[in-house]
């Protein structure tokens, strides 16, 4: 289905080109990429999500089809667009989405502060808008998110579970990302010391922000740390699954991996894997296709009657600029070696991709 | 050049001064010895950083453990500069390579974890499977090369266009593979090739390949005297030449010392004396790590490199095409031809990083080579690889990696964040540029 996608916009840009090539004319960069899904007959209720950066690994697998089948179970039409991590990018999508006619705007921010402008003038024109996954600052949008402060608080409890003391290494993802902070609040709600001070009885040998949550650049950095400290480090609170995996790969070097523990975020298969072998601690497990159906419902629900209030199950949420926010937040669930069967009953990933190298007896699901 | 020396007919014809006649100064010590000015101001500058760094940090920069780890990670940029030379020497640029690296990477993540212990049947943890995908990552790393050489070279479209296509078509394509899921973990035998205590040459290998290296060196520096001399060029002094020689065993084999200093993690050697049976002694059991696999990589790749671009006739045409296409052209060099497997063996070294890079991180990830086009292109130009072309060395392009790395680790150890490290990053580079340039219009 892709591929005949791909093959129809070829199609188009090949006649394109053919035009040009007569008169030489200006081409117009039109870049929507806008997809219509079911294509099929007339609907009262478009509903057009914004994608930061589709080429993630969640976004396609996991959150669209779960939106999209919120929106076939209405009835209602899905139109999409991905502004490859580009602010720019994602003010003229909102605008062709606009255009389009969605009835209801679901957004992944690239940024919370630039989007403010698309989301006003989405209000403006009556579109509803729902900040999906990450916080907009404002007040007129409706908040769908898990609670990344508690993610932070399940990741630092399950280590601290572990290991209460010592040599704490912190790997942050990146820096311009609220989510970032939220986390690192969360670890410091739990008892791990603020950034930049060190408690009785936790040391922070190394904290890092690291840009774009890249894996390699994680491994680089906790290599950094483990020379400066000798390798003397306790614990490592890494924000993210794939983050962790660059951590583990720096510790399995040094033949720490499964002493010292390590956390991380997403169900990512490689890091679910990785609790099972024991090598990362916890996994805070954020069933992707919960927010995306929350987020489909909650916008058809929004098309019947577009006020925020009208929606079940909100609640009221402060945002860190201030505002008051009507907002859905969902509870993570902390996988451990002790409750691996909950991804597995969820068919959130396979016995053989969970069990993949894991020494028969260690883990109880695996055989 | 046929200045009178004392010798009779058939031996070495010596530079100005004699045996005996040492030289009076540091500059004309250099000009005797005959060594590329350039490389040794870059030396000069590694020198400085990495001393800076140690005062900076109270010592922990100049530890044979940090030194290892520079090594192993400035590896994967460096081999691909070496590639990076020739394509900018022949007045191209190739903004592909990290994302030829990562969809290269994928691919083998693939081959490695699904398609040969699956579909094949071979099972996973097979011998065959780290080799078959070794041959697969290059292979397909010289098609991609060879597929936008042959589009730049024949359908005459600047190389910046080609490349810049290639950096969205192959990172979007490794999306479309598996929406973009993380592939961990990879063969065991594969990850070796990343390094790793395991992943080195141990304390034998690597004095062997040490010595081996220092014999072939000194026994290059004779040879190439007795052809000098046969034809009648100039040749360097004699003390020169042994001045070189001893230099080179002492880089060569300080390098595989500083490696063996760098003993296995604790963890690791109790580890192997329990399963080896062998008792731990009262300070603990020491095992040497050695010169690290992907680092060995890095120094086959740039020997070939090198001989590449001096000896063999196709990389003479390469600098030849550099300095004037024209030129190049009309006396009969097949430019097009050339430009194409420039390209190639560029492909085919993002291949090779793409192995280190992925056996290193035990996994592939989308972001698996994202930007490392900038650091690839930087360590040439650092290393004195100029855009207006027919100038640039391997050697140099290496040293320029190494050097960009230092910068990075040294400012991580003195907690400078990232920001700040791009600016700085960002600085030297345009002034080692400038710095070149200017050299350059002084000496000509």
């Amino acid at each position: 289905m892709v591929i005949r996608r791909t093959a129809a916009v070829l199609g188009i840009l090949a006649l394109a080109l053919a035009a040009c090539g007569g008169g030489g004319g200006s081409s117009a960069g039109a870049s929507a990429g806008a997809s219509s899904g079911g294509g099929g007959g007339e609907s009262d209720c478009t509903v057009a999500v914004s994608w930061n950066n589709y080429q993630e690994e969640r976004w396609a697998l996991r959150d669209e089809p779960a939106i999209k089948a919120a929106l076939d179970e209405a009835g209602a039409e899905y139109l999409s667009a991905d502004a490859g991590s580009s602010e720019e990018q994602q003010a003229t999508d909102v605008e062709n989405l606009l255009s389009q006619g969605a009835n209801v705007l679901i957004i992944l921010a690239q940024n919370t502060e630039t989007i403010l402008p698309s989301v006003e003038a989405a209000i403006d024109q009556g579109v509803p808008v729902i900040a999906y996954d990450r916080l907009i600052e404002s007040p007129d949008s409706l908040y769908i998110s898990f609670d990344n402060v508690r993610v932070g608080e399940m990741q630092a409890e399950a280590v601290l579970e572990v290991v209460d003391s010592g040599n704490f290494v912190i790997i942050k993802g990146n820096g311009a990302d609220a989510n970032s902070d939220f986390l690192r609040q969360g670890y410091t709600n739990v008892g791990v010391p603020d950034v930049g001070e060190n408690s009785d009885t936790i040391t922070i040998v190394g904290e890092t922000y690291t840009d774009n949550w890249d894996p390699a650049l994680a491994q680089t950095e906790m290599e950094q740390f483990l020379t400066e400290n000798d390798n003397d480090v306790d614990a490592v609170l890494s924000e993210n699954d794939g983050m962790a995996g660059g951590v583990v790969a720096a510790l399995e070097a040094q033949g720490l991996a499964g002493q010292v523990p390590v956390s991380g975020q997403d169900g990512d298969i490689a890091a679910l894997n990785r609790v099972a072998l024991g090598t990362q601690t916890v996994d805070v497990w954020k069933d992707a296709r919960e927010l995306g159906r929350a987020a489909g419902e909650a916008a058809v629900a929004l098309c019947e009657d577009s006020d925020l209030a009208s929606v079940p199950d909100t609640q009221e949420f402060e945002s860190p600029g201030g505002n008051t926010l009507t907002s859905i937040l969902l509870e993570p669930i902390a996988i451990t070696q002790d409750n691996l069967d909950v991804v597995l009953d969820a068919d959130w990933i396979t016995e053989e991709e969970l069990c993949q190298g894991v020494e028969s007896g260690t883990v109880d699901v695996c055989p | 050049m046929a200045d009178a020396s004392t010798a009779s007919g058939g031996a070495a014809r010596e530079a100005p001064r004699g045996l005996r006649q040492l030289p009076q100064s540091a500059g004309e010590l250099i000009r005797a010895a005959d060594v590329d000015t350039r490389l040794l101001g870059l030396v000069a500058a590694l020198a400085i950083i990495w001393i800076g760094f140690n005062i900076a940090t109270g010592g922990s920069f100049l530890t044979a453990r940090n030194l290892w780890n520079l090594s192993v990670q400035s590896a994967s940029i460096a081999i691909m500069a070496t590639g990076m030379v020739l394509v900018i020497v022949s007045r191209n640029i190739d903004l592909s390579v990290g994302s030829m690296l990562g969809f290269i990477g994928y691919t083998m993540a693939m081959a490695q974890t699904v398609w040969l212990p699956q579909t094949l049947g071979l099972g996973l943890g097979h011998p065959a499977i780290w080799i078959l995908t070794v041959v697969l990552g290059l292979v397909l790393g010289l098609l991609i090369g060879l597929i936008q050489g042959l589009v730049i070279a024949y359908a005459f479209i600047p190389s910046f266009i080609v490349t810049l296509g290639g950096l969205l078509v192959w990172r979007g394509l490794i999306f479309q593979y598996a929406q973009g899921q993380t592939i961990a973990p990879l063969d065991t035998t594969f990850r070796l090739l990343g390094g790793g205590p395991q992943g080195s040459l141990g304390e034998w290998g690597s004095w062997a390949v040490g010595i081996v290296a220092t014999v072939v060196v000194v026994a290059g520096l004779v040879l190439l005297r007795r052809r000098q001399a046969k034809y009648g060029f100039q040749v360097r002094p004699i003390w020169a030449t042994v001045l070189l020689a001893a230099f080179a065993a002492l880089v060569i084999l300080g390098a595989v010392w500083v490696a063996n200093a760098y003993p296995w993690p604790e963890n690791l050697a109790n580890q192997y004396a329990q399963q080896h049976g062998i008792e731990i002694p009262p300070g603990g059991y020491i095992i040497p790590t050695g010169i690290a696999y992907p680092v060995l990589i890095m120094i086959a790749v740039a020997i070939v490199m090198t001989h590449i671009a001096e000896r063999r006739r196709f990389g003479r045409n390469v600098y030849a095409i550099g300095g004037n296409p024209q030129a190049a052209e009309l006396s009969g060099i097949n430019t097009k031809r050339a430009i194409m497997w420039v390209f190639g063996l560029m492909g085919l070294l993002a291949g090779v990083s793409a192995i280190v890079q992925t056996a290193r991180l035990n996994a592939a990830v989308t972001g698996l080579g994202v930007t490392n086009e900038l650091d690839v292109i930087s360590a040439a130009v650092i290393g004195g690889t100029s855009f207006s072309g027919g100038i640039g060395t391997i050697p140099g392009a290496v040293l320029g990696a190494v050097v960009m790395q230092s910068l990075r680790s040294g400012m991580v150890q003195m907690r400078v964040d990232s920001p700040t490290q791009d600016i700085i990053v960002g600085i030297v580079l345009v002034a080692a540029v400038g710095f070149d340039a200017w050299l350059r219009r002084r000496t000509t």
